[in-house]
């Protein structure tokens, strides 16, 4: 189940970094954001990590419920471009995200068997934060890189779910906490171009 | 109860700033002074000192670097209170600025108080987002630009740190827990550590994350564009604040790194620091106006203290980190005036003061730019001189002494460049250039001079005692 949930999450992230258009984008935001509380739920409840259990529903309450809700409610309300093409061409990006796929397995190797858990789930959340960094660079409208640092934070997620077994819950309320912050500074960004033009 | 003192001034600035009330604004610099009353008790208070369980601890080396945090942020609410005359802002803008520089405040006393890795990212990561919102205080196209840069970076950067924390947690879980996030039981541990190697990936992802929020190599500019965007009190806060709470965290992570393998801490961050020493020192002797200047030179000292404190020379770190603390929110905020002429006019800079307050304000000024390239009796010039002298005690035994002098000679090289360029900028300021009257207020004159008194605070024996106990 963790394999498949794993597999599912990385899935959306490649699949949201060849997406053209700004919904589409946000619901795979919001699936990555699923499979991820999911996988927090699967592990914690392997565990009997409570905080665990918590912090995976928070994850599928917030990450992937009320922030792509309220970035949707944003992007219209601001009138934001719903058309989002990539400066990367397709097929240099179909290249790319196995290179860095490769790379980051390779790079993970050395440290895998010093983590508790599977390893290559090191990797996959190496490759998955390098893989935000593509969504950021690739697009120049200012949402795709709203998503990109999301997606950012839920690979920083799962790295600390998978490599530690979990973070301490203070850091993990931590966490929650700055991101809700970071949409109330999108939010002000947003409304003073709005409030220029 | 200490830590709710310790808070206090930044929350009332917080809670004002909804009020939008004049006479608020006006009593806030007062209010700021009084967060020295809790910070002077905890200097007296026996160290270790748990403000909040085994999460906010305060010794004499975070109470130190908040006493410097809490200066400048005295400094900076009375530069604040004439900002509205030096450049054009509306009255919302300003409370807004208020607001989140209050919760800024909050965050980066939690980092600088911080035992706990955790805890410590939380504060920085709500710094940082507290910064985005006063940059785009400035409503013009580039500032816009910048606060967007400066969420993305900001977001890498912070994230490469978060990154590293994750790393370290899971090379030390399995010997201490929960514990393993706590700074002074890996501190403790160090030697024990199940996993050095993943620790070590950790702690250069870490320092990599820091290295970029301070404007080291590669991303020398970054820093240098968005001050340059913002509005000037800003930079003061960067430079006085934000990057005193990230050099707290090197400081802490260094300390565990050292332990676990000295040789690797060293080389790496003595590589990074020479490299970007020889790109900041050529983009100082290009630097055309106050703001990039300032920034630049901000980025070079703080590579300088990074160098010093992993070269063990950990009283010329922190004389030097002081220092710098206390003179660069000076220069920052005084460019408020020193651009009244425009903003890449160096010649006559210092020129057009009268008064009392006005002749205060260009003696202040010359001071500070001839403090900032050591110049004795700048407490830079004794940092300098005992942090060269920590490298080569270090080189001794080492046995790489030759190397050493090399690398010494190449940074004697370096900063006489970034010597010369602010010597000849300080003869354009003052000699140079038309003299057209500038008008300085009480405000600015007071925030200067607390400053100055910082200085000469740091060159007392007591202050010099007091720091050679913390190494």
């Amino acid at each position: 189940m963790v394999d498949f949930l794993i597999g599912l999450f990385l899935a959306t992230l490649i699949t949201a970094l060849f997406t053209t258009r700004l919904y589409r984008l946000l619901f795979w935001y919001a699936l990555n954001s699923l499979t991820l509380g999911l996988l927090a739920l699967t592990i914690g409840s392997r565990l009997h990590d409570r905080a665990m259990l918590l912090s995976g529903a928070l994850t599928i309450l917030l990450k992937a419920g009320v922030i792509p809700y309220i970035l949707k409610v944003l992007s219209r309300k601001f009138e934001l471009v719903r058309q989002i093409p990539p400066s990367i061409k397709t097929q240099y990006a179909i290249m790319l995200v196995p290179a860095i796929l490769v790379f980051t397995f390779y790079l993970a190797e050395p440290i895998s068997h010093m983590v508790q858990g599977n390893a290559n789930y090191v990797a996959v959340s190496i490759s998955s934060l390098f893989l935000s960094l593509l969504l950021m660079i690739e697009h120049r409208n200012v949402a795709p890189k709203i998503v990109g640092f999301l997606s950012m934070e839920n690979a920083l997620f799962l790295l600390g779910t998978t490599a530690t077994e979990g973070m301490p819950m203070l850091v993990e309320l931590g966490i929650f906490f700055d991101l809700l912050m970071a949409i109330v500074v999108i939010n002000l960004l947003l409304y003073r171009e709005e409030a220029q033009s | 109860m200490m830590l709710f003192w310790l808070l206090l001034p930044p929350l009332l600035m917080f809670v004002a700033s909804f009020s939008q009330n004049i006479w608020a604004r006006r009593l806030l610099p007062i209010s700021s002074f009084a967060v020295l009353i809790p910070v002077a008790i905890l200097f007296r208070l026996p160290k270790p000192y748990a403000l909040w369980r085994d999460y906010l601890v305060a010794d004499d080396l975070n109470t130190y670097i908040l006493l410097l945090a809490s200066v400048v942020g005295i400094g900076v609410t009375l530069a604040l209170l004439t900002l509205d005359r030096h450049v054009r802002i509306g009255q919302k803008a300003i409370y807004r600025f208020y607001r989140f520089f209050g919760l800024f405040w909050v965050g980066l006393s939690v980092s600088i108080l911080a035992n706990h890795m955790g805890i410590f990212w939380i504060g920085l990561e709500m710094a940082t987002l507290s910064t985005v919102y006063m940059i785009k205080t400035n409503h013009t196209p580039a500032a816009h630009k910048e606060a967007w840069n400066y969420m993305i970076v900001g977001a890498i950067a912070i994230s490469l740190v978060l990154f590293g924390i994750i790393l370290i947690y899971a090379s030390a879980k399995p010997l201490l827990g929960e514990k393993a996030m706590l700074f002074d039981a890996l501190l403790h541990s160090a030697h024990r550590i199940p996993s050095p190697f993943l620790f070590e990936m950790g702690f250069a992802l870490a320092a990599l994350g820091m290295f970029v929020k301070m404007g080291f190599f590669p991303m020398n500019l970054w820093l240098a564009h968005i001050e340059r965007a913002a509005f000037y009190p800003v930079a003061a806060l960067f430079s006085g604040i934000l990057e005193s709470g990230v050099m707290a965290g090197f400081f802490r992570f260094s300390q565990i790194a050292g332990t676990v393998n000295y040789d690797h801490l060293f080389l790496f961050v003595f590589v990074y620091t020479l490299l970007t020493l020889f790109i900041v020192a050529f983009l100082i002797f290009r630097a055309k106006d106050f703001m990039r200047l300032f920034s630049l030179s901000g980025v070079e000292h703080m590579a300088l203290i990074a160098l010093f404190w992993v070269s063990g020379g950990t009283f010329a770190a922190l004389l030097h980190f002081g220092a710098h603390a206390f003179l660069k929110p000076a220069l920052f905020l005084s460019t408020g005036v020193l651009e009244s002429g425009g903003r890449y006019r160096f010649a006559g800079a210092l020129r057009g003061y009268h008064g009392v307050r006005g002749k205060l304000f260009w003696f202040l000024v010359g001071l500070f730019m001839l403090a900032i390239v050591s110049l004795p009796p700048s407490p830079m010039f004794f940092s300098e001189l005992y942090g060269f002298g920590a490298m080569i005690d270090n080189a001794k035994a080492s046995h790489h002494l030759l190397a050493m002098l090399g690398a010494i000679t190449l940074l004697l090289v370096l900063l006489s460049v970034i010597f010369y360029r602010f010597v000849a900028i300080y003869q354009s300021m003052k000699y140079e250039g038309e003299e057209t009257t500038k008008i300085v207020y009480a405000s600015e004159v007071a925030a200067l001079a607390i400053f100055a008194l910082g200085l000469v605070a740091l060159l007392l024996p007591g202050t010099m005692a007091f720091l050679k106990s913390i190494g």
